[in-house]
């Protein structure tokens, strides 16, 4: 960058003649004078680090890459392309045994591209073989980062341009009391009310992670990831929101695109000096780079922008990740007061303080019973994300929550009226925990209690009789055909695992659904009978104006 | 790639002259954005001349900030359309006696004074009373024991902001600094590069979740745009374009000794003023509580939630029910002098959501606005007679009042008895629950930690 004093249009002429003996014309190959040693030092860091982060260098991303079926896609299989922190993981996870709340692994990347630098400069001195500045491989570098930045944060966008990532809250949700609620349930709820903001934010990260893919448009995007993440970890911190790691990511990422115009930027505008950008850009003149790069290009923009908006938009039509896709029965959807409860044909009477009866009951639009109890009840505090494809694993109506709410999910049979419901909470592992927030593998929680396993404890795997499967169906086939994909079907197909859920088996009945009888077997094995009358709730806060998920 | 426009020299010369459409956009531009920034509107006055100003308070210097023109419509954007009109109209009036020797550069940088000094005073404003988190504080008790459906988008958003204020605090400082950036006029377009997208983002919101403050913050953002224009091209250039860029040449001139100490002079003392008087008194006002709560003291050791164990009306028991329209379900006692209680009589909602610092316990109605399924009730307690006088806070309820005689058996019950507004006779047995709140919980044990709640 060449830079001239300037004050006064009377010295104009003078400034032209400075400026063209500054500027290196187009001539010579980077155009760029020799990097003070300093530079140099930082740069061969920078290029150890960010290369380090940028690209995959992780096993566990490969295997899942090549297993994909790219024939039959999900909007998740992109994603899982695009998503990945990163760093160096071969020297573990902690630094010390302490995970620095996540950052360990980039701060063990920075410790290696510290060494590599000083093993570089060291070397290079001793062979006598200095390169008088790096441009052409700094421009490189910002290429990988300039995509690695792009890709990544387009995956996060999507999710939030066709809003699934947020979800509307359940009738369940609504009807729960705001000081029941985990801060970071708070936040995600505030944007699932508002799903066109949900949208904006999408059209944010995806117009910034566009802008990368263009040098010129470079700055932009990055000054927009650099914003818009930047908040995005101070609320992860402030609302314990789990993904401060995977956003900082992006921080790092776009604070390093910045940097190459920031003194430009403060010469022209604080120092008020005539400025001239050099830029090195390497010359594609053979017949094959010209097209590599075009072909580059163009896969990357036709598979992260075009299919992956496509993908997205069929996830959020007919299988909104976080929510369950099978539609609940139509007649019974609703809140409802519990009129009527018996145990083992003893009435209980509505008390607010009663630790077994039901105090209200709500049938969601998709396959869940909801009701409360005021009892204690271990809480699932994940975020509910992930991508589990079977119903009973989107838990994002009961992750985060209190206030005694109970979620069944059930499968229906609709001919003889019988419902088979089992509890969506289930003990999050620490591998699951891990596996949902990807970055933040702390992984202190519960696990499942294993002390009693006999026979008789495990769960019946036939509790459901076939003559019954047969009028419920096959769930792998309740959503839409269009969101048909072979990650959904090689889920189904897998073995089912011995999973220990409260269950129960409700019979019911309804003339017009505006009161439900329910009777059957609760999780206690006993006898349970409960008369549920609909009351219509005029909620003050807004319906949705965007809804996902095909329910009809 | 360094290339050299060999025209570069004269078209800096040639920018010396402006070309007529451009002085006709810069002239309506000036009178536009004058009618905006200069406080003209009588109404603003009023303010001016209520406030105390030997006793000052940080709500009277936010008040005094959040001026807007509003000589058409009440928070409309019809506002800004109709003084455009204006400012064209006088444009063209000004058209005709052009002088060839008007200095457009020094006009240009006299009303950029302006703008950047109003809109820094309406950042500053709004960031003091973020960065000592008051304008959305913590959830009360009843804001807790309210179902979520039961709130306004609005409410939601505010109470969201409310429940964690260090990050309330971190956006207030980011609105200052981009407020302080305008102070100078190099760094005004800095500035303007976070204002644009903090004040964008904060419009967007008031947009999705029906805030009030929709038009204030366009107005700002009318501001900062136009403060960006100044370096908007040479951004492009240097950066899009990838050209040799001249920077801004005009300099102001203070010849006079009058001028350069003036200057100086009204730098500090609104730096005094905005900044460093406003900060104090933002601060010590904080220890008085967020000014969305009232400040009267409710009854001692009685705040928290509980619940209705028996309920009289006019001598007949009603027992618990999820369904009888008049029965109480929940009492919540505030720290201040406010009483709450769920039913399912309906709530027609007091929906304000503009941003003002009240003074008067009644005005402040942050705690029921946007919020149905409480009613909310201010109370005096005559601490001698045991007597509480209850009065629905809501405006759409003026007639709903209570007189209630309170007995206090054992630090966990309270009685209440007496006539409400139809002089229907009420008797409360009311018992403390020991509510846990999950936000509070998991701070304890983490969210990696498993609770039962």
């Amino acid at each position: 960058m060449a830079t001239s004093n300037f004050n006064s249009p009377d010295i104009a002429e003078e400034v032209k003649v400075n400026a063209d003996s500054a500027g290196s014309g187009n001539g010579s190959e980077t155009g760029a004078d020799s990097w003070p040693e300093w530079q140099k030092i930082l740069f061969r860091i920078a290029f150890v680090f960010f290369v380090s982060i940028s690209l995959p260098w992780n096993g566990e991303w490969y295997k899942v890459v090549f297993s994909i079926d790219w024939t039959n896609l999900h909007y998740r299989d992109p994603y899982d392309v695009a998503r990945f922190g990163s760093g160096l993981e071969i020297f573990g996870r902690t630094l010390f045994g302490n995970n620095l709340n996540g950052y360990a692994t980039y701060v063990i990347t920075l410790i290696f591209a510290i060494a590599v630098g000083a093993v570089w400069t060291i070397a290079v001195k001793l062979l006598k073989n200095e390169a008088k500045e790096y441009t052409k491989l700094n421009y490189w570098l910002r290429t990988i980062v300039r995509y690695r930045a792009g890709i990544g944060i387009i995956g996060f966008g999507f999710t939030k341009l066709l809003p699934t990532q947020m979800p509307y809250p359940s009738l369940g949700l609504l009807n729960t009391d705001f000081g029941d609620f985990t801060l970071q349930k708070i936040y995600w709820l505030s944007v699932g009310i508002v799903p066109w903001y949900q949208v904006f934010a999408g059209v944010v990260e995806i117009a910034g992670g566009v802008l990368l893919f263009f040098r010129k448009t470079t700055f932009l995007g990055a000054v927009l990831l650099f914003g818009a993440l930047g908040d995005i970890v101070y609320v992860n911190f402030a609302y314990d929101g789990g993904v401060h790691v995977y956003s900082s990511y992006f921080v790092m990422l776009s604070a390093f695109l910045m940097i190459q115009d920031i003194p430009r930027i403060y010469n022209l505008l604080i120092l008020e000096k005539l400025t001239i950008p050099v830029n090195y850009y390497p010359a594609f003149t053979k017949t094959w780079q010209k097209y590599s790069r075009i072909g580059v290009k163009t896969a990357v923009i036709g598979v992260f922008l075009f299919l992956f908006f496509y993908l997205s938009l069929v996830n959020f039509l007919y299988d909104p990740y976080k929510q369950p896709s099978t539609a609940g029965i139509k007649q019974l959807r609703g809140n409802y007061h519990v009129t009527e409860f018996r145990l083992n044909n003893k009435e209980i009477p509505y008390s607010p303080q009663d630790t077994v009866r039901w105090q209200w009951a709500t049938f969601e639009k998709w396959t869940s019973l909801t009701f409360r109890v005021n009892k204690p009840t271990p809480l699932d505090l994940s975020n509910g994300g992930g991508a589990p494809m079977k119903d009973i694993s989107r838990t994002f109506e009961l992750t985060g929550t209190g206030g005694g709410q109970r979620v069944f999910h059930y499968y229906g049979d609709t001919v003889n009226h019988v419902l088979y419901l089992q509890d969506k909470f289930k003990a999050p592992s620490g591998r699951e925990l891990g596996a949902r927030d990807a970055t933040d593998l702390s992984g202190a929680a519960a696990k499942p209690n294993k002390k009693k396993q006999d026979k008789k404890d495990l769960p019946d795997p036939n509790w459901i009789s076939k003559a019954a499967w047969a009028n419920i169906g096959d769930e792998v086939k309740k959503i839409d055909p269009r969101a048909a994909s072979t990650r959904r079907d090689r889920e189904f197909a897998e073995a089912p695992k011995v999973e220990k859920r409260n269950r129960m088996i409700l019979r019911y009945t309804t003339t017009d659904g505006s009161r439900v009888i329910l009777r059957g077997i609760d999780q206690n094995k006993d006898s349970l009978y409960v008369v549920l009358d609909r009351v219509k709730k005029d909620y003050v806060l807004p319906k949705s104006t965007l809804d996902a998920g095909k329910y009809d | 790639m360094a290339t050299i426009n060999p025209s570069l020299a004269s078209d800096m010369l040639a920018r010396k002259r402006w070309s007529s459409s451009e002085k006709i956009i810069f002239r309506i531009a000036f009178v536009y954005f004058f009618l905006l920034s200069v406080p003209l509107d009588w109404k603003y006055y009023r303010t001016v001349f209520s406030i105390n100003w030997l006793n000052l308070s940080y709500g009277d210097i936010f008040n005094l900030a959040h001026y807007s023109p509003q000589f058409f419509a009440q928070d409309s954007f019809l506002n800004l359309v109709i003084i455009l009109v204006i400012a064209i109209a006088i444009t063209l009036f000004w058209g005709f006696k052009d002088n060839e020797n008007t200095d457009y550069y020094t006009l240009y940088y006299w009303i950029r004074v302006i703008v950047r000094y109003r809109l820094a005073v309406g950042l500053i404003a709004y960031g003091l009373i973020k960065f000592f988190p008051l304008q959305s504080p913590l959830p009360s008790i009843s804001n807790l024991n309210t179902q979520y459906g039961d709130f306004s988008d609005w409410k939601i958003f505010s109470l969201t902001l409310g429940v964690v204020p260090e990050y309330e605090s971190f956006l207030g400082l980011i609105e200052i600094l981009g407020g302080l950036l305008l102070l100078h006029r190099k760094t005004t377009t800095i500035g303007t590069l976070i204002i644009i997208p903090f004040t964008g983002n904060v419009f967007i919101s008031n947009l999705a979740y029906g805030g009030g403050e929709a038009v204030y913050s366009f107005y700002l953002i009318l501001l900062a745009l136009f403060l960006f224009a100044f370096d908007a091209y040479r951004l492009y250039s240097l950066l899009g374009l990838e050209k040799p860029t001249v920077p801004n040449l005009f300099h102001p001139v203070f010849k006079e000794k009058w001028q350069y100490f003036g200057r100086l002079g009204l730098k500090t003392a609104f730096i005094f003023f905005f900044v460093i008087l406003f900060g104090f008194k933002t601060r010590s006002g904080q220890k008085y509580g967020s000014y969305q709560y009232p400040k009267a003291a409710g009854l001692t050791k009685a705040a928290g939630l509980y619940d209705v164990a028996e309920f009289k009306i006019n001598g007949e028991v009603r027992p618990y029910s999820v369904a009888d329209p008049v029965r109480w379900k929940d009492v919540v006692f505030e720290n201040w002098a406010t009483l709450s209680v769920r039913s399912n009589r309906r709530v027609i909602l007091d929906s304000t959501n503009v941003e003002e610092i009240h003074k008067d316990d009644t005005d402040r109605n942050y705690e029921f606005a946007g919020s149905a399924g409480r009613h909310y009730y201010s109370y005096k307690a005559d601490t001698v007679d045991h007597v509480l006088t209850l009065q629905n806070r809501n405006k759409n309820y003026p007639a709903d009042k209570f007189e209630l005689h309170y007995t206090r058996p054992d630090s966990v019950t309270i009685v209440l008895s007496g006539l409400d507004a139809d002089r229907d006779s009420v008797y409360v047995r009311l018992e403390k629950v020991n509510k846990k709140y999950l936000q509070t919980e998991v701070k304890r044990i983490g969210r990696r930690g498993s609770l039962k709640l």
